[in-house]
């Protein structure tokens, strides 16, 4: 069920009465709700796995209990390499088998071996790298005793399959979501406005500007090999900030939804284009899932490789890197992507740079040229790098970067027919999008507040949002995330 | 060394691998309170303390820590 459909808007408001008018004196009965309606929601999209989502759910529900309980660090230890297993072993197979079973034919066939092996057609659980880094970090954070254990089930299956984030995340803690499952909600008036008015947000940036760069991009990364540079790179620009609508319109309507729920979910992007290195990008783009493997998998490597000096906090952040490139799937381009980002951290480590952090100046009108420079250095690094993370294969990736650099680099950027038309609205809505980003540049979220402002500063935004979604919205797209 | 002895001196090395000389720390401090102590800064600030006081962490004990005061205990037993 996509957010922006019909569908959900009859499921969301039938949940939304029973939730705040006929379950909410009762905390026990709001929170089977909310499961069931998580179950719903996601029977809905791919009910194939509804079983698998239940089954890890009482598996690591149990494992947190016994865990905590089990005296014996050994016997600790083993359930909790369970419960690792579990969640690596079923990302392993959902999403890397066929991978690791090609790759390594294509490794032998290089030395002259011919293997006959099987490949398997697996269809992958929608949500699956999202659900799957919940229960993961959930026994670990157990077994380090950072939390208790929940003993209540109902909050337990609820925190794995909460509706809004379950899909294509944020990626909320045990720390963070649990304690609120426990505790009764309240519908407040100002959270409620400020939520309602980031989902519509959400949806422009999914609706108008994501789907109608969409148009473009499928077309243009079909056909590179017929188009000047100049239309290469526009269509790198608007892949970029396709991706970025896309994503975070998506972590826009789930945390607007929460809100509308009484929950505080985590942000998961802050402003990541006005950063001024790939550090600070790194600090505001896929926030829920870069903190994830920092406390998991960059710390506790940074701290084995200390004795190692600028090669070993190099070595973890590479490694770092290539693992969020290989989060979103099987494919040697991600394995890239993710590399050529942890390479992006040496010039930075290597003249000490790294723990400075540049601020934006407050109250001032527009950046400096300096941080102007930098806000496009680091951006046009992201792009190349998208370049990669889009194409279909590594060598596809290096033709059209290839392309990229010829003459037809000062011709005037073209498309075909009506992608023309689609370009121009793209990037008229694109400059307003950006200005609305840097006036929300120092808050949580875009229209933050804005349920304390005038109710015609309220009306004219709503109208002009809705105006855009009837007039210009693309042709309906599934989420770029969900695949991941 | 007492606590608040061991408290002076983590504190010169915040402010000089931090390159802040505006850090105080006290022992409620913890990382969401010190702007540019982040993932990255963490592990040096880890090496200095080690490097200063020539001791040596375990990977659990450095992990453990929720703020500045469990930090210092964690020195002090290590015969500081």
């Amino acid at each position: 069920m996509l957010f922006n459909s019909f569908e959900f808007v009859y499921f969301f408001v039938a949940f939304f009465i029973l939730y705040w008018f006929v379950t909410n004196k009762d905390l026990k009965l709001q929170n089977l709700l909310l499961l069931v309606a998580g179950y719903i929601f996601y029977a809905w999209s791919d009910w194939r796995f509804l079983s698998y989502l239940i089954g890890i759910s009482a598996l690591n529900y149990f494992l947190g209990i016994y865990i905590e309980k089990t005296l014996n660090p050994k016997h600790k230890q083993w359930l909790l390499y369970v419960g690792l297993v579990q969640g690596i072993g079923g990302l392993a197979f959902f999403k890397y088998f066929n991978f690791f079973i090609t790759s390594f034919k294509d490794a032998f066939h290089l030395i002259g071996i011919n293997l006959n092996t099987l490949t398997l057609n697996i269809a992958l659980p929608l949500g699956i790298s999202f659900f799957t880094f919940r229960t993961i970090s959930y026994v670990l954070d157990v077994h380090n005793e950072k939390i208790k254990a929940t003993k209540n089930w109902v909050v337990f299956f609820t925190y794995v399959s909460f509706f809004p984030s379950i899909l294509s995340g944020p990626i909320d803690r045990a720390k963070n979501l649990i304690p609120q499952l426990e505790n009764k909600r309240e519908l407040d008036y100002h959270k409620g406005i400020d939520g309602f008015f980031l989902i519509i947000w959400g949806l422009f940036k999914k609706l108008v500007i994501a789907d109608n760069c969409g148009v473009i991009t499928n077309v243009v990364f079909k056909n590179y090999l017929e188009l000047p540079s100049s239309t290469l790179i526009l269509n790198s620009f608007l892949y970029t900030i396709q991706l970025y609508a896309d994503f975070s319109g998506y972590s826009d309507m789930a945390i607007g939804i929460s809100r509308l729920m009484g929950f505080s979910i985590s942000k998961n992007f802050d402003f990541p284009f006005f950063a001024q290195n790939i550090a600070e990008f790194w600090r505001k783009w896929h926030i829920s899932l870069t903190n994830w493997l920092t406390d998991y998998v960059f710390t506790p490597l940074s701290i084995a490789f200390r004795d190692y000096g600028s090669w070993g906090l190099t070595a973890a952040i590479i490694f770092n890197f290539t693992i969020i490139g290989i989060w979103h799937g099987a494919n040697w381009t991600y394995v890239l992507f993710g590399f050529l980002h942890g390479c992006y951290f040496i010039p930075l480590i290597l003249t000490g740079n790294l723990n400075k952090k540049k601020k934006l100046a407050k109250d001032e009108l527009l950046p400096s040229f300096r941080e102007f420079f930098n806000m496009l250095g680091t951006f046009t690094l992201f792009m190349i790098s998208l370049i990669i993370f889009r194409s279909e294969s590594i060598s596809n990736a290096i033709e059209y970067l290839n392309r990229i650099f010829s003459p037809s680099i000062l011709s005037i950027p073209k498309f075909r027919g009506e992608e023309n038309t689609t370009a121009i609205i793209s990037l008229f809505f694109i400059a307003i999008f950006f200005i609305v980003e840097w006036k929300y540049r120092f808050n949580d979220f875009v229209f933050n507040g804005i349920s304390k402002r005038g109710l015609s500063i309220q009306i004219v935004n709503i109208l002009f949002i809705v105006l855009a979604l009837y007039f210009f919205s693309g042709s309906m797209k599934s989420y770029i995330y969900f695949n991941f | 060394m007492k606590i608040e002895d061991i408290l002076k001196q983590v504190n010169d090395i915040f402010i000089d691998t931090l390159d802040n000389d505006q850090v105080i720390i006290t022992e409620a401090t913890t990382a969401n309170d010190v702007e540019e102590w982040d993932s990255l800064t963490h592990i040096q600030l880890v090496v200095a303390i080690e490097k200063h006081f020539k001791i040596r962490f375990t990977s659990k004990e450095i992990q453990s820590w929720n703020n500045v005061g469990e930090m210092l205990t964690c020195i002090q037993e290590k015969g500081v």
